[in-house]
């Protein structure tokens, strides 16, 4: 389950990521990378 | 051009991203390390929880047990502190205890952090600060302001409804709440495999008195009170003679029957140890509190809580000066005393010989920090 769990999360960041390198509005972007910070502490952090 | 310079910015807010998530960390994790504490000369043994009931070890419930006197035989006392760690007065007065003690005749034993898991992360919603900063002799020493529930990280998720182990209905979110879980089940989640170990330690060390030591919002009814056990009650009513002769009110509240799970109850219950429960009066942790800040924590002071006091809504007197946390361990350590000295004159065959326990009138004049140790002691 752990591991599912992390390869949902980590599908969807890596999304993001692409995301953040496709859009050209600078606001977007930052709006991406706010939201990022929370998969990445759901990735790295939470247990 | 337009492209490259696009993804740099990506980049550097990827980056940025990165970098807040690794500050994040450090804080994150520094809310599982657990502040050192510095056991007197006095200290006989010092076990885990887990050496009790072996269910806990390696789990974050587990933690440490401090045994005092024991080399001649007398009473049994255990005292327990941080079963609510937003709780501070109950877990530093453990502290001072463990730090100061010494005991000739009997045993003692603490227990600082009893919901160990609770101290590892903060009330959600509450904006209370992680910790607080008590000033010693040799510098400051820090302290973490927990949560009075388990780390839902730990025990997760929570029923709709909570039956207990003795079978009261109860909000889902109270099976983390330690004194709800008593006297707990070794199958059971992890709050109630803490309740079942610490009903262990009552029953092998044979424990006559044990002292769950609490706060409560000041517009609690159950506030400045002695909550006790029915075979307790010469105890609880002899000790509020003398608790009130050297100037402290304190109430005397009977466990109500009906209500189960808590610590008063169980243990008397089911361990026939004679339980006391204390609770002082903390500002920081009530629903009318206004800014949670390290004054409120510390000093206890609130204009919320003074405006209800003049509304007379309040069970405790509350002015400008608010109820400061060196006065909740004054009155915490002065029932103590009076505890181990009313059952010695009621055990005179078990008696219990404490040295070098801070008094109240100490801790109230020089302030906490006098009577811990300095944050360098090896």
């Amino acid at each position: 389950m752990f591991i599912v769990y992390h390869l949902i999360v980590f599908y969807l960041a890596s999304h993001f990521i692409w995301y953040l390198f496709r859009e050209n509005e600078f606001w977007k972007r930052v709006s991406v990378a706010l939201v990022l910070i929370m998969f990445f502490l759901r990735l790295f952090l939470i247990k | 051009m337009k492209c490259l310079k696009d993804r740099l910015i990506s980049g550097l807010l990827l980056l940025l991203s990165l970098a807040l998530c690794f500050f994040s960390t450090q804080k994150f994790r520094e809310q599982h390390k657990k502040e050192t504490l510095f056991p007197s000369e006095g200290l006989a043994s010092r076990e885990m929880l887990s050496s009790y009931f072996p269910g806990l070890i390696d789990t974050p419930g587990d933690t440490e047990v401090y045994i005092y006197g024991g080399q001649n035989p007398g009473g049994n006392i255990l005292i327990l502190g941080g079963a609510h760690p937003n709780e501070p007065a109950g877990y530093v007065t453990a502290v001072i205890l463990i730090e100061n003690i010494q005991v000739s005749q009997g045993k003692i034993i603490v227990i600082p952090r009893a919901n160990n898991s609770g101290f590892t992360h903060s009330e959600p919603q509450e904006g209370n600060l992680r910790g607080y900063s008590l000033e010693t002799p040799g510098g400051k020493r820090f302290f973490r302001f927990g949560s009075r529930l388990t780390n839902p990280i730990h025990q997760w998720p929570d029923p709709t409804l909570y039956i207990n182990p003795s079978g009261q209905k109860l909000s889902g979110q109270e099976s983390r709440n330690l004194n709800r879980c008593y006297p707990g089940k070794p199958k059971g989640h992890l709050t109630e495999k803490i309740a079942f170990a610490i009903m262990e330690i009552i029953k092998k060390e044979k424990i006559d008195l044990a002292i769950d030591l609490h706060e409560a919002a000041p517009e609690y009814p159950v506030v400045n009170a002695i909550v006790f056990h029915e075979n307790s009650a010469e105890l609880a009513s002899y000790s509020l003679m003398e608790l009130q002769q050297i100037g402290f009110e304190f109430r005397l509240e009977l466990s109500p029957n009906n209500l189960r799970g808590l610590s008063h109850r169980e243990w008397g219950d089911h361990a026939q140890v004679m339980a006391i429960l204390l609770e002082t009066a903390n500002p920081s942790q009530g629903r009318l509190k206004g800014k949670s800040s390290l004054s409120l924590i510390i000093e206890g002071k609130d204009r919320n809580y003074s405006k209800a006091a003049k509304f007379g809504l309040l069970f405790v007197p509350f002015d400008s000066e608010g109820i400061p946390v060196k006065l909740r361990v004054a009155r915490h350590l002065a029932a103590i005393k009076i505890l181990l000295s009313s059952f010695n004159e009621l055990n005179p065959e078990k008696r219990i010989e404490v040295n070098h326990m801070p008094s109240s009138s100490q801790v109230k004049l020089k302030g906490i920090g006098q009577f811990l140790c300095p944050p360098y002691r090896k």
